[in-house]
């Protein structure tokens, strides 16, 4: 059982958030343009000396290390074999199956409903949706239980703490994805601290 | 536990059977409906190419609040669609589906007066399905 990887939506359909685990088919960088800055360290169009002008978080000088490096939680292990898709191209789809699936659902249910998650023969997508329309989704492996809470207590948990109450984090912008460090790091060690997760 | 609906798609992404067994679900128009089985095989397509790790099979099993869709996709492309509660078992609903598929073959494909990809108007499919829908 695993994680493979966590896309954060805002409510103009813009991915603003990207971090991946386990991942074996890694995507390709997008082209420039095809993606906010900030939104991964890993696929960003921008080089990393570019983005790095723009963190909205206020490092520490040393001392205590926050921080994750870049190196050791975002950058593509050229090894392993490349997806066919850029990344961009990616996020357009898992926007489009969701929006697809959740006016299907709508169509189809009695009372308000929603799409809660599917499962392919290799992995299981989760969403959760908060009511100022962000959208969480979740790649795992297709055995896990449904992971809706982990995705509830991750917006409750590091997204409220380090974005929502983050002056410098500009929400709805629609030019720079959550790039802080804090986030980054408080996301890594809740996924990592899934029961589902090794 | 309750069995909504039965859709069978065909590899073009029409929808060529359509039952409904237990209320539970809106009512769909017959052009809605449509529509809907298409989307739905748009989406099995791209799930496909979403995969993290190597390929993989376009979506099984949707799952919202109220109800589950299952998907059977058989080595012709016809897919086979059961609208569920979401109690519904993974196993039982599969086995449905598995015999639906056998029906089709034995009903619908073996029927010389069945033009291939087109709706389904078969009194023998028909009790069949209920057949195999009911005790479950």
């Amino acid at each position: 059982m695993t994680v493979y990887s966590l896309y954060i939506f805002d409510r103009h359909c813009t991915c603003v958030y990207y971090q991946d685990w386990h991942r074996s088919k890694r995507p390709r960088p997008a082209s420039s343009g095809g993606i906010l800055p900030g939104v991964s360290n890993a696929i960003s169009g921008l080089s990393d000396a570019q983005n790095a002008g723009q963190r909205s978080s206020i490092t520490p000088g040393g001392g205590v290390v926050v921080a994750v490096g870049n190196g050791e939680l975002d950058w593509p292990d050229t090894t392993t074999s490349m997806s066919a898709l850029p990344f961009d191209e990616e996020v357009k789809l898992v926007y489009g199956i969701i929006l697809s699936l959740k006016q299907m659902v709508k169509k189809m249910a009695v009372k308000d409903d929603t799409l809660v998650n599917y499962r392919t023969s290799t992995y299981k997508l989760h969403l959760y949706e908060t009511m100022t329309g962000y959208k969480f989704v979740i790649l795992s492996d297709p055995n896990a239980e449904s992971l809706r809470f982990a995705l509830r207590q991750l917006y409750t948990g590091p997204f409220l703490d380090y974005v929502v109450r983050n002056p410098l984090i500009a929400m709805d912008s629609k030019e720079q994805g959550i790039d802080n460090e804090h986030f980054r790091a408080a996301t890594d060690r809740f996924i990592r601290g899934l029961s589902m997760y090794n | 536990m309750a069995i909504f609906a039965l859709w069978v798609i065909n590899k073009a992404g029409g929808l060529v059977y359509q039952r409904n067994f237990t209320d539970g679900l809106a009512p769909l128009s017959s052009n809605d409906a449509l529509v809907l089985a298409g989307t739905l095989h748009g989406i099995h397509a791209i799930t496909a190419k979403l995969s993290p790790t190597g390929s993989s099979s376009g979506c099984q099993v949707i799952e919202s609040e109220t109800f589950k869709l299952h998907i059977l996709l058989t080595a012709t492309g016809t897919k086979f669609v059961l609208l569920t509660s979401p109690a519904e078992l993974q196993a039982q609903a599969d086995s449905v589906l598995r015999r639906v598929y056998e029906a089709y073959a034995d009903g619908v494909m073996k029927n010389p007066f069945q033009t291939p990809e087109m709706p389904i108007r078969s009194e023998g499919f028909d009790a069949r399905v209920g057949a195999i829908v009911k005790p479950a």
